[in-house]
């Protein structure tokens, strides 16, 4: 092999930082979406609201147990044969419902290990006093389980950063997509591909700061 | 019903069968995988390729907005089938499964399926010695079939890609691949990876653009076909082809 053609490096990265912001806004979008609809199963798991609980486990069945590509399929290519409304889903829509889906699935059941894992006594303490069920999940059980739940939902928002390299196969040139066909102009993958890594590492980097930050912030109350 | 009205009511449907889609110019949706040089790739963020060239010229004839978009190839043919896109422009074969299930334009692109195999590699002379090997195809791609239909397709591994087919043989990571010959001679020519060709075309191979099996579809099909022929008689066709690949493909 020869050595790395650092020229085609350097000019290549401008060229590829003009698709990261759709790339970080699918997964902001996907991110904020999915912790809202997490936020609900997991309620709705731990308060074992009939009928929904049941619903609940099976979408977490099934969205935890396909991968997402096969879920993106389903949605953009599959559904719109037997919908045909569902065609005006243009693929940014698409990828975004697809990671929301996805990462919900299993950003639920790790808010729900936050909430009750929380000790039972203080439910009762707040209880005792005449909190509703409300105030009790507000005041004293959220931001506790908040502190908790930060690392890992951290976590699956950087898996999802990641995760919109698929949006390609949707049509959607973002990144990754943007990278390949550079790639395939240039015929330099190695040089191509070493980019794209290295600016994916630094955003996830940058988001591990700010993660850092967060959790000092969450911690304040039980520093000693 | 007199002969001048039955002969009013003839005119006014012969117009609409063929007159009125043919005249109906509008906005032509092109999807390309956007990688697959020379056909369709980029560089310095614009897309370009002999694909591109073509579909513009089309434009140019038919008075379509060309509008292209690009995905990954597995993804096309589903945004094809969902009405996303009205064609594919991606050095498409016609097959009798792709003609059984799409209407296609005449034949643009006259080609062969082509093995090809890392520099200095001297145990494969072409198909017939791919018993036993890894062979690398492109995912959705033909030349999957068309190496499963050979007598002892049993004994040859293949291995599909979604791209970058080109980059695992250069790497030894397969034996071969198998591109249509064309392209490979480019990627031979065009790029630093070291790959030979194997012996001589195994297959005869027809690129057309498939368009739905509907009303519309049709009508699209039409439109193009004639964009098609236009061009190819006044050499543009092969005066694009020449650009890209230095010799004329678009003849059979």
């Amino acid at each position: 092999m020869n050595g790395l053609d650092y020229d085609y490096m350097m000019g290549l990265a401008p060229i590829l930082l003009k698709y990261l912001p759709l790339t970080l806004e699918m997964a902001a979008a996907g991110m904020l979406c999915a912790l809202v609809l997490a936020s609900l199963l997991a309620i709705i798991r731990v308060l074992r609201i009939p009928v929904l609980n049941g619903a609940t486990l099976l979408f977490i069945s099934f969205f935890r147990g396909t991968p997402l590509l096969v879920q993106l399929f389903l949605f953009y290519y599959g559904l719109p044969q037997v919908l045909a409304i569902l065609t005006q889903v243009n693929g940014i829509t698409a990828t975004i419902l697809g990671l929301t889906l996805h990462f919900s699935a299993y950003m639920a059941e790790s808010i729900r290990a936050a909430i009750v894992g929380i000790d039972r006594s203080q439910t009762e303490a707040a209880l005792s006093i005449g909190m509703t069920n409300a105030q009790l999940m507000r005041r004293i059980i959220l931001p506790q389980a908040t502190r908790v739940a930060v690392p890992t939902l951290m976590n699956y928002f950087i898996d999802m950063i990641k995760s919109t390299s698929l949006a390609f196969t949707l049509g959607v040139t973002e990144l990754m997509g943007a990278t390949q066909k550079e790639a395939s102009g240039s015929f330099l993958y190695f040089e191509a591909f070493l980019v794209v890594a290295i600016i994916y590492w630094v955003v996830v980097e940058t988001l591990s700061l700010l993660q850092r930050w967060l959790e000092k912030r969450l911690n304040k109350a039980f520093v000693r | 019903m007199n002969i001048r009205t039955m002969l009013a009511v003839f005119t006014l449907g012969a117009t609409t069968l063929l007159g009125a889609p043919l005249a109906q110019a509008d906005t032509l949706r092109v999807g390309m995988s956007g990688n697959y040089f020379p056909f369709t790739f980029v560089k310095q963020d614009k897309l370009q390729g002999f694909e591109v060239d073509v579909m513009n010229a089309i434009g140019e004839q038919t008075g379509d907005d060309v509008e292209f978009v690009t995905a990954q190839f597995s993804g096309l043919a589903g945004m094809l089938d969902t009405g996303r896109i009205d064609t594919i422009a991606n050095q498409i074969t016609i097959t009798p499964e792709r003609q059984a299930k799409y209407v296609f334009t005449q034949p643009y692109v006259y080609d062969g399926a082509q093995v090809v195999v890392k520099k200095g590699n001297d145990t494969i002379h072409g198909v017939e010695d791919l018993k036993g090997k890894t062979v690398a195809v492109n995912l959705g791609s033909n030349y999957e079939q068309l190496l499963e239909a050979l007598p002892y397709a049993d004994q040859i591994n293949i291995k599909t890609y979604e791209s970058n087919v080109e980059q695992d043989v250069a790497l030894g990571r397969a034996d071969a691949f198998v591109m249509d010959r064309v392209s490979a001679t480019q990627v031979i020519k065009k790029t630093p990876l070291p790959l030979q060709l194997a012996g001589a075309p195994f297959s005869h191979i027809e690129n057309a653009l498939p368009f739905r099996d509907n009303d519309a579809g049709h009508a699209q099909r039409d439109r193009v076909d004639q964009a098609l022929t236009t061009l190819r008689e006044n050499g543009t066709l092969a005066k694009i082809s020449e650009k890209w690949f230095g010799s004329d493909i678009t003849q059979p």
